[in-house]
């Protein structure tokens, strides 16, 4: 069967390929058998030597870990709500700017400007804007007449806080990519619909949403995955609290499996994250799917 | 009828502006003030309109004489540098053989790439941790870096990019006495920069922003990339003004600012070719 192939092309296809395999199988692959082998020992990283086989014990460990347990629903209370409101945020944004009138420009420059900020740099500022003592954020509500709010420092607002914070972040780069659809739907389509005697509603519901739907596709699957690997918010804003309230599923592995070193436990859970995290973006995809069918 | 709608469209607008700049504004304007300036001017409009009587660098010369952020702005200048450049040559290649060649199991191949596309790789982090840590190159810049060069998402981008590119111009390459690397470098890559330079850009970027896998890598403060040093910064609480604070971070801003002054277009062209894989 080798015959049908020209011996040096071959050799120059493999020679590209080389570096490309080797690294993806050093640092993608073998991670995830490392997790997957661990993940059915007790192994600490400080002692090496003492690793044994446990069977699934990790496993059952998951399920009981009430600890882990709440920060599988702190992330899940994260993206259920960010992933709705940045994503509308996103569409609203774009609806207002997709129009040409002078200084439109500017108004997307200025919703875009969060992109240009790390998520550290995002996380310091709004820490340092939301201080309960002495923060803009308070100054301005009192100054509209509201209360001022503990935000990060109480245990029911803080997540709520980083969800805000986030679709802050994130909506104006997503805006972008809605104009972008925006500008694939035919303006014909519109001008049929209007000499059919349609309203700006009825226009959006049967000609815009549809006309959007691959990249809503796209934004819905990537904004939750990424929802779901929040970490660096929490790290630099609460530490995970106050009382463990925003403590997420990669943070817990962070402390637990890096800072505790408790490999074994920790493994298993990589093994349980990626799983989930890979079913939900196939669910995601065939929910898309069948909704169109 | 058209002037209301139109004058309801600036309002409205406008309003909305005001939430992302504000921040911003007062960020940056914070970083020229000293702390009794900030904080007198807080409940007023002056927390986000210059009075140039209150403008000075103090906090920048006090921050830079006891950090030396720009060690980290360098160190980490250079780290995304060196990610795009090896990124964009073996990704390149890679996706450039799937795209032009017949060989042996190529089929497997994508198919392998695609899978491991779908690989969260935050999620792995841990365990990628111990691959590098068991080849003892934890705190090392090759066991920070090399991890990251390879991207199964820019293989399949430049392949799909390829698969279009003529044929013909290769070949007649080749009769001209070029290396199928000759080729590849004289001519597929000269005629294929707006999309080397989108995945050079996002992966610049990605590079510079990362702050979980630095955390875990990097733990000598000479060697710690920008974003890391800001959250060590920003813990030193009982030295640390918010002035100082800022002026960090107005530092550490700055180079992303010219970055998507100068590139924005091709940063959402990526960010959408992305989308539509």
């Amino acid at each position: 069967m080798f015959k049908q192939y020209k011996w040096s092309e071959v050799v120059t296809a493999y020679a590209f390929l080389a570096l490309a395999l080797l690294l993806a199988v050093l640092f993608i692959v073998v991670p995830i058998g490392k997790a997957i082998n661990y993940s059915f020992t007790d192994y600490y990283l400080l002692k090496p030597q003492e690793r044994e086989f446990i069977g699934v014990d990790n496993y059952r460990r998951i399920f009981t870990d009430e600890l882990f347990r709440q920060t599988f629903f702190n992330t899940v209370k994260f993206v259920v709500c960010v992933v709705p409101l940045q994503l509308s945020m996103a569409l609203g944004l774009a609806l207002i700017v997709n129009r040409k009138v002078r200084g439109v420009g500017f108004f997307r420059t200025a919703y875009f400007s969060p992109a240009v900020l790390s998520l550290v740099v995002i996380s310091i500022l709004w820490t340092t804007l939301l201080n309960p003592n002495n923060g803009l954020i308070n100054e301005i509500l009192m100054a509209l007449g509201l209360s001022p709010q503990p935000f990060l420092t109480s245990p029911s607002q803080a997540m709520y806080t980083i969800v805000v914070i986030s679709a802050w972040s994130g909506c104006g780069y997503q805006m972008m990519i809605f104009l972008a659809g925006l500008s694939n739907i035919e303006t014909s389509q519109y001008e049929a619909a209007e000499l059919d005697g349609c309203g700006p509603l009825r226009k959006f519901w049967y000609i815009t949403l549809p006309g959007l739907k691959p990249i809503t596709m796209f934004l819905v699957i990537t904004t939750t995955i990424q929802a779901f690997k929040l970490i660096v918010q929490p790290m630099v804003m609460t530490g995970g609290g106050p009382d463990y309230s925003t403590m997420t599923i990669l943070q817990y592995i962070y402390e637990y499996g890096y800072r505790h070193r408790n490999i074994g436990y920790v493994s298993a859970i990589t093994v349980v994250f990626t799983i989930f995290l890979i079913v939900v973006s196939v669910l995601i995809k065939k929910l898309f799917r069948e909704e169109k069918a | 009828m058209k002037i209301i709608n139109r004058t309801i469209f600036y309002v409205a607008a406008s309003l909305i502006a005001l939430q992302f700049l504000v921040p911003m504004v007062w960020m940056i304007l914070s970083s020229f003030k000293i702390d009794s300036v900030i904080y007198r001017d807080i409940s007023t409009i002056y927390a986000v309109v210059p009075r140039f009587e209150d403008l000075t660098l103090k906090s920048y010369r006090e921050l830079l004489s006891m950090y030396n952020v720009f060690r980290n702005v360098l160190n980490s200048l250079i780290y995304a540098s060196v990610t795009v450049l090896a990124g964009l040559t073996i990704n390149s290649l890679a996706g450039y053989a799937l795209a032009r060649f017949h060989f042996p199991f190529k089929n497997a191949i994508l198919l392998f790439i695609i899978a491991l596309m779908i690989v969260p790789i935050e999620a792995i982090i841990l365990p990628l941790y111990l691959v590098v840590h068991e080849l003892g190159m934890i705190n090392t810049l090759a066991g920070y870096l090399i991890p990251f060069f390879v991207n199964v998402m820019n293989i399949f981008l430049f392949r799909q990019h390829f698969l279009s590119f003529p044929g013909e111009l290769i070949e007649a390459a080749k009769v001209d006495g070029l290396t199928e690397f000759g080729s590849y470098w004289r001519i597929v890559v000269p005629s294929s920069v707006p999309m080397f330079v989108t995945v050079g850009i996002l992966t610049f970027l990605g590079s510079w922003n990362d702050f979980l896998w630095p955390v875990m890598a990097i733990t000598k403060s000479d060697l710690m990339p920008v974003q890391v040093a800001l959250n060590a910064i920003f813990s030193d609480t009982y030295k640390i003004f918010t002035s100082h604070m800022m002026a960090a971070l107005t530092i550490v801003t700055l180079p992303i600012i010219v970055l998507y002054a100068v590139f924005q277009r091709y940063i959402i062209e990526g960010a959408i070719r992305a989308g539509i894989k």
